[in-house]
């Protein structure tokens, strides 16, 4: 019990830290904070697969990302055919998340946004979550070179994104 | 000529030191691979100061697991507004720690089906099966069973709240409509299960809650069997 109790402590610290990663992947706030959501509903299900003493934020990024690249197939499958559907539905959809984001962080996610899914996740993990090169390799199963290269592209195209 | 995949590694401090010291002279020793360097570093901590405001940013009510508290909202609330008083207040982070564990725990407990403790109505968490049981029926001064009361009194509002500790957690609940709401729910924490946590006394963010809460003392036993009497009005 006492460890099932560090596990939950130990996730609500990570909250903002898995906010910040759903918005680097995600295309809007209000996706992201779905992402979010849905991980820690997954983790609280799994967490007898989580193994004490292992690092707990590679786990939950790891499980993070899954879903989000489930969430991304699935709707680029849907799109083709409910993309109108789709675009109507946005025109109801609640602004309040848009309105919390800042302006900045708008602007920043629109730029990953146009970056292809696999360099968009090796950017996140790695310039913003701050992980070393083998750590992302391990977490996303590629080789450190795949994920040196997917790096260089994903911030070559930021640079011209985010024009500074 | 070095390559992007080299210049990125140094700029992220993947290589060596001799390998590093290499790339670093060969930066300087380029005015257009110095301006690039520098475009890329600028590019990255905006990215990084963009992104990191969400580490600051209050979460969301809705990672409570789909439980939404307003109480557990105004009881941070409550705290800010006491921390200009001297003594007793915790920083606010603790508060919003508590909240956040408040809210996962709740997550957790409400889908087991009739034997949760808690339930939810109306977006408000109330006592359920033998957490309730206890609240209703159980004495401070004649403790039993697997739940135990602490302190019986009225808030601000008249009505009668209890602290409770169980196995895993403990809390504050307020009469609320004829029912317990739970007010606060805080995860016992680790190494302070059972009998330990007990002679430690209460958690102290629950300490904080009642403190907040509380208006006149604790009730007397005979005030509090007297309450019981009356149904906890």
């Amino acid at each position: 019990m006492e460890r099932s109790l560090t596990f939950e402590h130990d996730l609500a610290a990570m909250l903002p830290r898995l906010r910040r990663f759903a918005h680097a992947l995600s295309r809007n706030p209000a996706d992201a904070d779905d992402l979010t959501q849905a991980t820690i509903e997954r983790a609280l299900r799994s967490k007898a697969q989580w193994q004490a003493g292992t690092r707990l934020d590679s786990w939950l990024f790891r499980i993070m990302r899954n879903l989000w690249i489930d969430t991304v197939r699935s709707r680029s499958r849907k799109e083709k055919f409910e993309s109108l559907a789709e675009e109507l539905e946005k025109l109801g959809e609640d602004p309040r998340g848009a309105i919390e984001a800042s302006l900045e962080l708008q602007r920043v996610m629109a730029a990953m946004e146009r970056l292809p899914d696999e360099q968009r996740e090796v950017v996140a993990l790695i310039l913003i979550e701050g992980f070393g090169y083998r750590e992302t390799a391990e977490m996303l199963d590629l080789p450190i070179g795949t994920v040196s290269s997917r790096l260089v592209r994903g911030r070559t195209a930021l640079l011209e994104l985010v024009g500074m | 000529m070095m390559t992007d995949e080299t210049l990125f590694a140094w700029l992220d401090g993947e290589l060596d030191a001799e390998q590093a010291a290499r790339v670093a002279a060969e930066v300087a020793a380029d005015p257009a691979l110095s301006k690039r360097v520098a475009e890329h570093r600028s590019m990255h901590a905006r990215l990084k100061h963009a992104f990191d405001g969400l580490l600051d940013a209050p979460v969301p009510e809705r990672f409570s697991g789909a439980v939404s508290t307003p109480e557990v909202v105004d009881f941070a609330a409550a705290k800010r507004s006491r921390e200009g008083r001297a003594g007793a207040s915790l920083p606010r982070w603790a508060a919003l720690a508590a909240t956040l564990a408040v809210g996962i725990l709740v997550g957790t407990m409400v889908p087991r089906g009739s034997n949760a403790p808690v339930e939810l109505q109306d977006g408000k968490v109330y006592a359920a099966a033998a957490l309730d049981d206890a609240l209703n029926r159980q004495l401070a001064s004649a403790p039993g069973g697997d739940v135990r009361i602490g302190l019986t009194f009225r808030d601000q509002r008249g009505a009668i709240c209890r602290s409770f500790t169980q196995t895993a957690a403990s809390g504050l609940a307020c009469r609320d409509s004829g029912r317990w709401q739970v007010r606060g729910l805080f995860a016992t924490p680790e190494g302070q299960a059972g009998t330990y946590r007990m002679a430690a006394g209460p958690d102290p963010n629950l300490a904080a809650l009642i403190d907040s809460t509380m208006v006149g003392g604790p009730l007397t036993a005979d005030q509090e069997k007297s309450a019981q009497a009356g149904a906890w009005h």
